[in-house]
């Protein structure tokens, strides 16, 4: 057995002790939830334009996707462009 | 400082916004005549849904005139208790042509309940009774009907007084108390092995309340901008031997700029400051905001006999100060419909910059109805809310918790684990 193995392994109880305790938190307090707009409001959209241009590449990275990758974290909120009027 | 929105941390994000829409940075007062007459010009009121007919506080039965009227329970129908007769309230949707013209909306349209709030207008309101001449006061903080106590004819605050209690429109109770208690034990009763020992002991779901909450319900036309960075994987491969054996990726980047046009109907946000904060680290709002959505299609013109018997709540945002709200929302919305655009990108998109356009919105101010019961946790001094929709009645709460007991349950599952993998360590070297 590897050293990372075993060191994930020993890893084991102190993972599962707390992923319990916040698994029966959340499903006591539900403090996850909320009304989940995105999905339950009525919303008429026009076909989405864009454009894609490449600009490099990231050549013989160990990461399995792109670094700060937020396509799913719709609420989180990220830099504004100036010239909006929201 | 009063004044500034309230925080939506929690499921709600921080976020900056841009300056409020007539925030000038000067004093309109040192401008030239013209331009500040201009600037203090009242906004327009675009919508009228006072009903005139009802400004006297008294509510009469159309058939026999007689005041004392409430909600025929489980539907959206009045009834008179003197002569039975039935009627419908009328459904706002139509009544105002709120269903259509989201996409050709422009500026900000008010309907007159969401005016805003006059901020010396006083919660105590006095009416003179129509049938005795006697003088009866509400208070609009929590409750919109009373009986006047000399000659029981019903009253009801159906005039728009500029405090925010009186609404464009309210969507009536369906769920009835019976149906809301069964929900409610059934929730707990899913959740009682690590429940606080005192909540247990003094649940009483009878206890639950009917309450009105105020919303804004908007209609929105905008337009959103999105740019990043997305990857697409082009080749994988391994390097090392045994147990050193790594996984590596070579990916091109691409700049990706989305834009998107859309219109959103009825879109719900509270309007009382305090139920618009849904940190949940201080309070349980995000119960209430998670029971969400209603049925605001069928709500009906305002009338304050829906109320009877129920407890409500009062409005205290204005529309300004609700607009970064919405910002964010529409922002939120517009990153959740470009996703499916982005899909060729295997290894995901960091978006890093993005930007609203808000060119129509339109404003209506809604009582909906909610089922409550609160339990005030000694010690942390928190309220925790189990809350049914008054509509659907889809249920939502939060359980406060024995914590030794949980950590106890936690601490022994995770010892388990770890005997497990001691063995396991012990055997396989």
């Amino acid at each position: 057995m590897s050293d990372d193995s075993g060191l994930a392994l020993l890893l084991l109880g102190p993972a599962g002790g707390v992923g319990l305790y916040w698994a029966l938190y959340r499903y006591y307090r539900n403090t996850d939830k909320s009304h989940a707009f995105e999905r339950e409001t009525k919303v008429d959209a026009k076909p989405v334009t864009g454009s894609d241009l490449k600009v490099g590449t990231n050549n013989g990275t160990r990461d399995s996707e792109i670094q700060g990758n937020n396509v799913s974290e719709y609420r989180k909120r990220v830099g504004r462009i100036r010239n909006d009027s929201g | 400082m009063t004044n500034l929105p309230p925080k939506f941390t929690g499921p709600g994000s921080p976020q900056d916004v841009p300056p409020q829409p007539g925030d000038l940075g000067v004093d309109p007062y040192n401008l030239p005549p013209p331009i500040r007459e201009e600037l203090l010009k009242p906004d327009p009121v675009a919508l009228d849904t006072s009903a005139r007919e009802l400004e006297d506080g008294a509510n009469h039965c159309p058939k026999c005139a007689g005041t004392d009227i409430r909600q025929k329970p489980g539907t959206d129908l009045l009834i008179c208790a003197f002569c039975r007769h039935e009627w419908q309230g009328q459904r706002v949707e139509e009544e105002f042509g709120l269903g259509v013209g989201q996409d050709r909306l422009e500026g900000t349209i008010m309907a007159s309940g969401a005016r805003d709030i006059a901020a010396d207008e006083a919660v105590l309101r006095t009416y003179k009774c129509t049938a005795c001449g006697a003088e009866v006061t509400i208070n609009t903080e929590s409750e919109m009907t009373a009986r006047c106590h000399w000659c029981r004819n019903v009253f009801g605050v159906n005039q728009q007084v500029p405090n925010g209690a009186v609404p464009d429109a309210v969507l009536p109770f369906h769920v009835k108390k019976d149906d809301a208690v069964a929900r409610i034990r059934q929730f707990v009763d899913k959740r009682r092995f690590f429940a606080l020992k005192a909540f247990k002991e003094e649940f009483t779901p009878e206890n639950v309340i009917p309450v009105y909450l105020p919303y804004m319900i908007v209609d929105g036309n905008a337009t959103a901008n999105v740019a990043g960075k997305g990857e697409i994987e082009t080749r994988r491969y391994t390097r090392g031997e045994g147990n050193n054996k790594r996984t590596y990726y070579d990916a091109d980047v691409y700049q990706v700029d989305r834009h998107i046009d859309f219109t959103v109907d009825d879109l719900p946000l509270e309007s009382s400051r305090e139920r618009a904060n849904l940190d949940t680290g201080h309070n349980t709002n995000n119960i209430i905001n998670t029971i969400q959505p209603f049925d605001t299609k069928n709500a009906v013109k305002w009338n304050a006999s829906y109320l009877r018997g129920c407890s409500s709540e009062k409005r205290d945002l204005d529309v300004e100060q609700m607009k970064p709200r919405l910002a964010d929302e529409l922002l939120s919305i517009a990153r959740a419909r470009v996703e499916s655009s982005v899909n060729r990108y295997g290894r995901g998109v960091r978006w890093e910059q993005e930007g609203l356009t808000v060119h129509g919105s339109r404003w209506v101010s809604m009582y909906l109805p909610v089922w409550l019961y609160s339990y005030l946790e000694q010690g942390s001094g928190m309220l925790h809310y189990i809350a049914v929709n008054g509509r659907t009645g889809e249920t939502m709460g939060s359980v406060p918790i024995q914590q030794w007991k949980l950590i106890l349950v936690s601490l022994t599952v995770g010892s388990f684990l770890e005997s497990i993998a001691l063995w396991i360590v012990a055997h396989s070297s």
